[in-house]
């Protein structure tokens, strides 16, 4: 049976190119532009090297003050504050303290150089997982004791020594000298919490003040056992704060924060109150804002596309007639129809998908964003894949109901719909 | 009335060519009421459209009211039309979106005639035709008899006076069939209204004064 | 005529919805693109308030002097002293025409408020808070009444703000701000209203003037509330100084203290940049936009010829009782118009809404009534070019032929 409406589907494409074509455009350009979409989503939210293991992490950005038990000001976390409230956190694997990437000069020629330094301290290079170009990350062992060692990124590499190894040689950072130890891929400066240029132990820091600090520049990441933990991690971070009195600022000081997922860090720019969302990141606000959007620009595709659908139907109410005249009934025929509007979008899918790519490159290759690299993956694949067939049968249901309520006799008249 | 001279039709498609009339001379006087008859694609119904100026003949002429109607421009033509004559089909060709009373209007659309006006004269021709209760029913919402008695509304609404009638009770059991002969018999009576009816029925033709054969496209007399 | 296209379009109401919706979503994916392009075309025209025109921008990272005072050490006196000196250095350079130290520079992405309260009404207000006296010859600001920072505020009891002419208009309305004081309720110093400027609108030409203040900092920015040394050195270069002044200046502030370090980008480039960050959302948007406009005009022409050939006989129809080529014209495109008004007006009645509850406030009120009325034209031309093929074939069809397609 199926063969059989593949076969007729085929034959009724090839019969009308007019519509045909129209439908291909309107559904492989849609699919373009939500391919395209949920790549730049996948950029920042899916699970790629350094972050492999995002449905498990939690990160610690945001310190939010209180005077007097009225919100005072939303700031960043100290060194001290991480290493006495977030560490031992129960069911937490792995724990690390790291500066959020800072601007630092070097000279090459007499030409400043200028990176983005993050300075590290814990288990940072376990709970990321970089892929090293050469070398290897520096140990536990190096930051306790101070070694002036590095990891540098791609980029960095060849602003520093052209094309040539790195490994062993020495960069001066803000005039302190390092030693290389490993070269890491380029990291999208959308991955806010691992991307640097440069990374080193946070104990080469000119002074050790940050020790003191409650509030600095720096986050906490935790790699938890498995994210059912969350809640009970993200309760423990809070009453552990509940106790604690802010002393650089006076008496009446208090600081609150909160563990959280990249996605729900996001959700905060959707704004509303910064206090509230501290303890609790509008994640679901985000989805539902994103789904809206994806709603709303589809809206017009698929009226667009159920519009040619029935336009086509009406033209083929005399087929219709004969067929149901002959003995086929409303169900056989909405499948035919359905069949056909599934295998005329997922053509245009796979249109959309040798486009996509295009796209991509091209926003790759335009720079906009830093060290960026869109590409296709299995993952947007599928969902422009899943999209187009829910794309096919959404769109060709309405109109195959309408079809199989046509009265056999009225088709064969030719009347309208 | 009606004049054909020498009219020859030919339809021609890629490979075959078709005589559709054959050298037809043929004159209706005003008031008559003729039938045209003949098997089945003789040519009955492209005559019919080549009096009502539907079909330019391939050759000879075509007289309405005297005056020859040979080459005029698409809009002359449809004025004489929407004028002089008016069409009454087999299959009724009423539009089913409409109403039954906005379907009579539609020639009157055609003249620019003031909507008040137009709906009077539509209400008069549907009571002419007996169906004034039924002025705001759909198409579909009526049997094939009142289907075709609101097409000869439309055809009359205008005043035309010449009605073309191609197989007007073809689809239509006798009963309906005799309803719809005896308004087109009262409005050659009443209103002199000169009337040319295609039918296959010998009983219908045996009621017109006059039938006119056709066979392959010729006149047998 | 017209009433019996409307009969026309309303009897088929359940065949033309779906194309009524189309037009209505097309109306405002077309509004939306073209108010928007309005709105930043507007603001492009619009004064700037300021001039950067050979203006450089030094971002300074001096961490020993900041760890220093915050340590309170010995270090922060030789650290401050130093941070004179640099001063110093740059009044040295002859070929600097004016130079200052702030804490945000035009362009900047970044987003500073403070607070204000006047009259019980408290105020967030986007505000530059850290500007030496020299801040306004850098930029060229223009004062409309009052004056500008000058190196002996430091001695002031209150700090002088200086704000422009769209937060005075704002907060004041037609009084004279000049002298009053707008600090926040429980603040320890006042702060009163010393200057107005014309405008400064800091994050460039496409957003709408907005409310703006300045308070000062000396340079060293020890004294008084406004703590901490400059985030950025702003430079105005005299006009012809060749490239390589850019060398010389580096190397002499340098010199001053090694332990800081200096980024230079000339403010074009921050306007590069920012300009492009802003127009790239815009561009994709219409790019979008254009591409759904096609899909959906390709669409229509699919279903308008559809519906030509599914009402042949109609049209035969209306040809054997008079109908001229003209009229059958006329016929498809009127029905086409009268779809695309109501689907119009739908449209036009929610978008609107948007200036008359005030949703979007930014956006005047003119740009909307544009932005809306050029869409409405817009999509008519649109949908009587898509109508014109199936017109023009319905017009073809042949009266005699028609009435025999069964």
């Amino acid at each position: 049976m199926i063969k059989n409406y593949l076969k007729i589907a085929f034959k009724v494409l090839l019969r009308r190119k007019f519509f045909t074509f129209i439908s291909l455009f309107g559904i492989s350009f849609t699919l373009v532009v939500l391919m395209v979409v949920a790549a730049l989503f996948d950029h920042v939210f899916a699970p790629f090297p350094p972050e492999t293991k995002l449905d498990r992490t939690l990160n610690i950005y945001w310190a939010a003050t209180s005077h007097k038990g009225e919100f005072h000001s939303l700031t960043i976390p100290g060194y001290a504050l991480l290493d006495r409230y977030a560490r031992g956190l129960p069911h937490v694997e792995k724990f690390a303290i790291h500066s959020i990437p800072t601007s630092a000069i070097s000279y090459k020629d007499g030409a400043q150089i200028s990176s983005y330094l993050k300075t590290t301290a814990g288990d940072f290079w376990d709970i990321f997982n970089f892929n090293f170009l050469e070398g290897g990350p520096y140990s536990i062992d190096d930051v306790t004791r101070g070694n002036f060692v590095a990891v540098i990124n791609d980029a960095t590499r060849n602003k520093f020594f052209g094309n040539e190894s790195a490994l062993g040689k020495a960069i001066i950072v803000d005039d302190q000298r390092f030693r290389v130890v490993g070269v890491v891929e380029n990291v999208p400066i959308f991955r806010v919490t691992p991307f640097a240029d440069i990374w080193v132990p946070i104990t080469t820091s000119k002074t050790d003040n940050y020790r003191k600090e409650m509030l600095g520049i720096q986050m906490g990441t935790l790699l938890v056992r498995s994210r059912a933990d969350f809640p009970a991690i993200k309760e423990e971070y809070r009453s552990r704060l509940s106790r604690v009195k802010l002393e650089e600022r006076g008496e009446d000081d208090t600081v609150t924060g909160c563990p959280e997922t990249l996605f729900e860090t996001f959700s905060r720019f959707l704004g509303g109150s910064i206090q509230n969302s501290v303890l609790k990141p509008p994640s679901g606000r985000l989805w539902a804002v994103m789904l809206t959007l994806m709603i709303l620009f589809m809206v017009l595709p698929t009226i667009n596309l159920v519009n040619i659908n029935i336009s086509r139907i009406r033209e083929r109410a005399s087929e219709i007639g004969v067929r149901k005249a002959f003995g086929a009934t409303s169900r056989t025929l909405v499948g035919q129809f359905v069949t056909e509007n599934v295998v005329l979008t997922l053509l245009g899918g796979l249109v959309g998908i040798v486009l996509s790519p295009v796209v991509l490159q091209l926003l790759t290759g335009s720079g906009l964003i830093k060290y960026a690299h869109f590409q296709m993956n299995y993952r947007i694949f599928f969902t422009g894949l899943l999209i187009a067939f829910f794309f096919g049968v959404f769109s060709g249901v309405y109109p195959a109901w309408k079809m199989s309520r046509l009265h056999p006799v009225e088709a064969l008249r030719g009347r309208s719909l | 009335m009606i004049r054909l001279q020498n009219v020859e039709k030919v339809y021609r498609t890629e490979k075959i060519e078709t005589l559709a009339l054959n050298n037809i001379n043929l004159e209706i006087q005003e008031g008559e009421f003729v039938s045209v008859m003949g098997p089945s694609g003789c040519g009955k119904s492209t005559l019919l459209n080549v009096m009502g100026l539907l079909d330019v003949p391939t050759q000879g002429t075509v007289q309405l009211n005297g005056s020859p109607i040979v080459a005029r421009s698409d809009k002359a033509l449809a004025r004489i039309r929407n004028q002089e004559v008016g069409f009454i089909f087999q299959t009724f060709h009423l539009i089913s979106d409409l109403t039954v009373v906005d379907n009579v209007e539609i020639p009157l659309l055609y003249r620019r005639m003031a909507g008040s006006k137009r709906r009077q004269l539509a209400l008069k021709a549907l009571d002419r035709v007996g169906l004034a209760s039924r002025v705001h029913h759909f198409p579909s919402q009526l049997s094939g008899g009142q289907q075709q008695r609101v097409a000869i509304a439309r055809a009359i609404v205008g005043q035309p006076r010449i009605l073309l009638a191609d197989e007007p009770t073809g689809n239509l059991d006798s009963q309906m069939g005799d309803e719809v002969m005896e308004i087109l018999m009262g409005l050659n009576r009443d209103e002199k209204t000169t009337i040319v009816m295609v039918t296959h029925d010998p009983r219908l033709a045996g009621m017109t004064r006059r039938i006119v054969r056709l066979f392959d496209g010729r006149q047998v007399n | 005529m017209i009433k019996h296209l409307l009969k026309m379009v309303w009897n088929r109401k359940r065949a033309n919805i779906l194309i009524i919706v189309e037009i209505f979503f097309s109306f405002l994916v077309l509004a939306t693109v073209l108010i928007t392009t309005v709105h930043y075309w507007q603001n492009y025209y619009r004064p700037l308030g300021y001039s950067i025109q050979g203006v450089w921008r030094i971002e300074m990272s001096l961490k020993s002097l900041l760890t220093s005072l915050k340590a309170g050490s010995d270090d922060s006196k030789q650290e401050t002293e130093k941070a004179r000196q640099l001063y110093l250095a740059l009044q040295k350079l002859t070929e600097i025409e004016a130079f200052a130290g702030s804490s945000d520079a035009p362009y900047d992405p970044s987003v500073q408020t403070s607070s204000y309260s006047y009259r019980g009404s408290k105020l967030e207000i986007q505000t530059e808070y850290g500007c030496t006296a020299g801040f306004k010859d850098v930029l060229g600001l223009q004062l409309v009444a009052g004056r500008w920072f000058e190196p002996n505020d430091a001695a002031l009891s209150w700090d002088p703000v200086v704000i422009n002419q769209k937060m005075k208009e704002e907060v004041f309305g037609s009084e004279d701000p000049l002298g009053k004081n707008i600090a926040p309720e429980k603040a320890e110093r006042e702060r009163r209203v010393v200057g107005v400027i014309s405008e400064y609108r800091k994050h460039g030409e496409f957003v709408s003037p907005y409310a703006f203040a300045f308070q000062r900092s000396g340079w060293s920015g020890m004294e008084g509330q406004l703590s901490g040394p400059p985030h950025y050195i702003l430079v105005k270069v005299r006009p012809g100084t060749p490239a390589s002044f850019e060398e010389k200046l580096m190397t002499q502030i340098q010199r001053v203290n090694k332990n800081w370090s200096f980024t230079l980008t000339p403010l074009s480039e921050s306007r590069q940049n920012w300009l492009t960050f802003c127009l790239v959302p815009i561009v994709a948007g219409g790019i979008v936009a254009a591409f759904l406009l096609i899909m959906v005009g390709l669409g229509l022409v699919g279903v308008l010829w559809q519906n030509v050939t599914q009402r042949t006989r109609e049209i035969g129809l209306r040809r054997s009782v008079g109908g001229t080529r003209g009229d059958i014209h006329r016929q498809v495109l009127g029905e086409l118009v009268v779809i695309a008004s109501v689907g119009l007006l739908l449209g036009v009645a929610l978008a609107v809404q948007v200036p008359m509850l005030h949703l979007i406030d930014f956006i005047s009120a003119r740009v909307f009534s544009f932005g809306i009325v050029s869409s409405v034209g817009l999509i008519y031309v649109l949908t009587v070019l898509c109508g014109l093929y199936p017109s023009w074939m319905a017009a073809r069809v042949e009266p005699a032929q028609a009435l025999h397609y069964e």
